[in-house]
């Protein structure tokens, strides 16, 4: 039986459908962001009211505080360690696998296994194989080192719990970009005498550099935003070396109660995080419609 | 060239057991005593398979009761997240108002403003909402997933309009029409999403962290790292509680292995 | 559809299921007795000895007047003050404790608060207790602007510990620790172990780095009585800037420290050093009374372990140390009006016998004066010669050497412990590391009070 219902309700009735989610856009992404600008503005206090509105004040405070120049450089250094690795070992493992051999599935799978991993059991695992006096991987290499006591090794351990992290799903997306070159391409540069080496960087890397760079820039937008396997595995230490931009941010806002300066360092993530998200974007709108 | 086959594929798999050690240890350590762990030559295989950790993570900690805290909240949320996603992506893709395409950008613009960057304000909003150390408080920065709701935008979009027209014509209401032509027409894309809203959901760790403090409510990616086995070189039964969270894990995918890497490379599921 | 019924059913089930499973965890509340909600920090020998004093009032005292108290683990002390704050935050009464055990770093939180209920105010409405039944040092440390705002309960001091054994191979002799930090100096270098071939320390002399927790002492003890900040450490109020720099003491200890590193003697570890201990990487190190039954328990014998009071700075640095360890603090939270039977469990926990039991079990001294004239208490002493240099430590100290009531707890705590090792590793000259502390303290309480007009 058909309704005759009046235009105006009808009208309503589409918006309805779009209620839930505009409001939830509301309450949990545009009024939380309008929020913390305005608290990295402000003196807020315990309760997560502004007290007194002062300008750029604190985001000066925070960039001369060397607690932030070290989460900076260290959010940075993660970047630049972690992502050469996760691409440079991603490429070499697709590079091995994706010609349809025996054992390929097999491999493929194991490439894969860390996705069914989540961060916490990871670090928690990672925590004790780098343990200095039990774990496996100063006895198996005959090392000494205070991988949780030396500020120059911890990093490492935070890097190495990243790259295995991301494996899984870098491994596939380059794997699936490496097996969409077409092989006869592959197979004419062959017969005209180029070497695997010039094959590759010829023809392959030009072709899958669309997905090259997205999962750069998707990981690039991940470094900045580490945060958990610091607290999971080192709590920020030793010294301070493994202090990232939202570690720091967690210990001002939830540790220390200092909401104005928790809030300008969300501001700088954001500021960051949102360059290269447009960046990922651009990328990954090509990556859907190469397939 | 056979030979050169031969060596990729040795090589893969030596890098492949590399990276398949930290799950193994992980297996392996479960069975490990005190003596095991301060033994001062790392042991790499247990020497008994006693389940004594296991049955002294299920019974000593609330390892139990968080698993049964994240399935819950996954459940739910996932549950939540679908709906919202669907019904705002069915209003935009069958429905003609004005600032359709205005508001759909709006709520996919969200995509733009990371969560872990607004986590301070959102938790003093949930917070003065009493929704600390409460399911609802929980999933709720996690309802909307504006991914998801862009990719059921272009799954609904394949779905002519002349079907809605024809369904009209028969009289059939727009909630009708979602649940029985929408929705099933688009039954591999909204499984996936769905299968995906809960992995993400299980696999949280900040948000949960700090939104609950009440250790009975804690979900079981946060509840792992606090088992209480701190105070001592007994790592024993925190193994075999990430051994109990990552065998299903695994099973499952092992299991679902190809629709996952089918939707991945699609473009379904990133990331 | 074939499946909505059963989607249907499903997600009734689990609806049911997910909210039968949220009242677990909440105790039975019958409507007879008050249910005192407790939230402590205390876990392995300390958790079992916690719960088994829990069980004896309810099933005594308890008993006779309808009280239940439940006793929640909320983890480390940070992690009980963490969830209290939330709390307080969220400005809901009734999700606070009745109940809650803090030390130094939690109280700031909460001593201002209106939900708090000074415990004073508590035993001057009971005729049949005063603060005299209170070991005077441990009341101090937890007055706030002249009221005893907490009720000490677990009360330690730092001590030094040493092994035995260890000493004897290097020549010293094991009834002697050493006296001030010069003698840590010099003991740090006799017993510190090289390999073979020379390249690795087995054993250091001493292992740690010192953070706010050993400054308090070692700064407060200086010239008999010495500040950390202003307002009496912040017990008056709230600080507002720190003393140690003009007053010369932490210059004063920089300095002997940066000698004891000098004698080679010393490591910068500060990851399990008491574990560390146990396994004998090193022969020295401090930490509070409260560890010496489970160190006792751990060493079981491979080596013997002697404990001597907290070396002085210098001659003058004679105030001893000071008393830490945690005080249990009253909520108002809409229950147990009065706090009637809260207020009983608490006297239970601080009378003579409980607070002897709780000493022998964990190694925290009691708070009780009461305890020590016990003939019990003597006798365990006698047995135990090493609980009683604790408790000799704390009756030599000047009571009013304070712990430090300043905000940014933690983070003061790792500012103060990477100077240190930034100081010795990359030989930084001591005025820098003054100035650098002095300056970052001063900010912090400069921004808290901005907060907190």
């Amino acid at each position: 039986m058909k309704k005759a219902l009046s235009p105006s309700f009808k009208q309503l009735k589409n918006y309805l459908y779009l209620l839930p989610a505009l409001a939830l856009a509301y309450l949990f992404s545009y009024r939380p962001f309008v929020k913390t600008l305005l608290n990295s503005l402000s003196i807020v206090n315990f309760s997560g009211n502004i007290v007194e509105f002062v300008g750029l004040e604190n985001f000066i405070n925070l960039f001369k505080d060397r607690n932030f120049q070290i989460s900076l450089i260290n959010t940075f250094k993660f970047a630049v360690m972690f992502i050469p690795l996760d691409v440079a070992f991603c490429l070499f493992a697709a590079l091995l696998v994706y010609r349809k051999r025996r054992l390929t599935a097999f491999n493929e799978t194991l490439f894969m296994l860390p996705m069914a991993v989540a961060m916490s059991s990871a670090a928690l695992v990672f925590k004790a194989i780098f343990n200095p006096t039990i774990g496996v991987i100063n006895y198996v290499f005959r090392l000494s080192i205070q991988w949780f006591d030396d500020p120059k090794w911890a990093m490492l351990t935070v890097v190495l719990l990243g790259v295995w992290m991301a494996i899984g799903l870098d491994f596939l997306l380059l794997l699936g970009a490496l097996r969409s070159v077409p092989q006869q391409l592959i197979e004419s540069a062959q017969l005209e005498g180029a070497g695997s080496v010039a094959t590759f960087f010829k023809i392959q890397l030009p072709l899958i550099s669309p997905t090259l760079l997205f999962v750069i820039s998707t990981r690039l937008r991940d470094s900045m935003l580490l945060g958990g396997p610091v607290m999971v595995m080192t709590s920020g230490g030793p010294q301070r070396s493994t202090q990232t931009l939202v570690y720091q941010m967690y210990v001002e806002g939830f540790v220390a109660n200092n909401y104005s300066k928790g809030s300008a360092i969300s501001v700088v993530v954001f500021a960051l995080t949102f360059f290269l998200i447009l960046f990922a974007f651009r990328f990954e709108k090509r990556g859907v419609f190469y397939q | 060239m056979r030979k050169k086959n031969v060596y990729k594929t040795v090589v893969a798999t030596l890098l492949g057991l590399v990276v398949l050690f930290p799950i193994y240890y992980a297996f392996v350590a479960s069975f490990f005593s005190l003596r095991d762990f301060t033994s001062p030559i790392p042991l790499l295989f247990p020497p008994q398979f006693s389940f004594h950790n296991y049955v002294r993570a299920l019974t000593e900690s609330l390892l139990p009761r968080f698993m049964v805290n994240s399935f819950i909240v996954s459940f739910f949320a996932s549950l939540v997240r679908m709906g919202v996603a669907v019904l705002a992506a069915f209003s935009v893709v069958f429905f003609r108002f004005r600032g359709r395409n205005f508001l759909f950008f709006v709520i996919i613009a969200t995509m733009m403003l990371p969560g872990d960057a607004l986590i301070i304000e959102n938790y003093l909003t949930v917070s003065r909402m009493g929704l600390l150390d409460t399911y609802a408080g929980i999933m709720s920065v996690y309802l909307l997933a504006p991914v998801q709701l862009f990719m059921l935008r272009q799954g609904f979009k394949t779905i002519p309009l002349t079907y809605r027209e024809v369904a009209a014509v028969d009289g059939c209401s727009d909630i009708r029409f979602l649940w029985s032509v929408v929705l099933p027409l688009s039954k591999s894309i909204v499984m996936t999403l769905w299968l995906h809203s809960f992995v993400t959901m299980w696999n949280l760790y900040l948000w949960p962290l700090l939104v609950t403090n009440k250790t009975h409510m804690r979900t079981v990616q946060v509840g792992i790292t606090m088992l209480g086995y701190a105070e001592s070189l007994d790592y024993g039964p925190t193994f075999a509680a990430v051994s109990l969270l990552i065998a299903p894990s695994l099973l499952i995918f092992l299991l679902l292995r190809k629709g996952i890497v089918a939707g991945i490379t699609k473009g379904t599921i990133v990331g | 559809m074939k499946y909505i019924r059963t989607t249907i059913s499903i997600l009734l089930i689990s609806m049911i299921v997910g909210f039968s499973l949220t009242a677990k965890g909440q105790a039975e509340k019958s409507s007879q007795s008050t249910h005192v909600e407790f939230w402590h920090s205390n876990s392995g020998l300390l958790g079992d000895a916690m719960n088994h004093l829990v069980r004896e009032f309810n099933d005594t005292i308890g008993k006779e007047n309808n009280i239940v108290v439940e006793a929640v683990y909320q983890g480390m002390a940070a992690d009980v003050a963490t969830k209290l704050r939330a709390s307080l935050q969220s400005g809901r009464a009734s999700t606070l404790p009745d109940l809650a055990q803090l030390d130094a770093t939690g109280v700031m939180d909460v001593r201002d608060s209106s939900f708090m209920v000074s415990v004073e105010k508590l035993i001057d409405q009971d005729p049949s207790y005063s603060l005299a039944e209170l070991q005077p040092g441990t009341v101090l440390s937890m007055t706030y602007k002249g009221e005893m705002i907490g009720m000490p309960f677990n009360a330690s001091t730092i001590l030094l510990y040493y092994n035995k054994d260890a000493f004897r191979e290097a020549g010293l002799d094991p009834n002697k620790p050493p006296k001030t930090l010069d003698d840590l100096a010099s003991y740090a270098q006799k017993l510190v172990k090289y390999s073979a071939d020379g390249k690795k320390v087995e054993q250091y002399g001493y292992m740690g780095v010192p953070t706010s927790y050993e400054l308090v002492s070692w700064i407060g003890q200086q010239n008999h009585l010495s500040y950390l900040t202003d307002f009496n450490n912040g017990h008056d109020g709230n600080p507002t800037h720190v003393l140690f720099d003009s007053e010369g003491t932490l210059a004063n200890f920089l300095n002997k420290w940066r000698a004891v590193y000098n004698s080679g003697g010393l490591s910068n570890s500060t990851s399990d050093v008491r574990q560390q201990f146990i396994v004998q990487k090193t022969a020295m190190f401090s930490t509070s009374t409260s560890s010496l039954s489970t160190i006792l328990d751990s060493v079981d014998g491979r080596f013997e372990v002697g404990v001597g009071y907290f070396p002085m700075v210098d001659e003058h640095a004679t105030g001893g140390v000071n008393i830490g360890g945690g005080a249990l603090f009253v909520f108002d939270n809409n229950n147990d009006p009065g706090k009637k039977a809260t207020w009983e469990f608490l006297k239970y926990l601080v009378s003579p016998e409980v607070q002897l039991y709780w000493h022998q079990q964990t190694g925290y001294f009691p708070v009780a004066n009461r305890t020590y004239e016990l003939e019990e208490f003597t006798q365990h002493i006698e047995k135990n010669p090493l609980f009683k240099v604790a408790i000799d430590q704390l009756h030599d100290s000047n009571p009013e050497v304070q712990s430090v009531w300043w905000p940014n707890g933690y983070q003061v705590y790792y500012e103060i412990q990477n100077s240190i090792i930034e100081m010795l590793e990359k030989n930084k000259p001591t005025s820098e590391v003054v100035t650098y502390l002095s300056e970052t303290i001063n900010r912090f309480m400069d921004e808290y009070n901005r907060m907190n007009k």
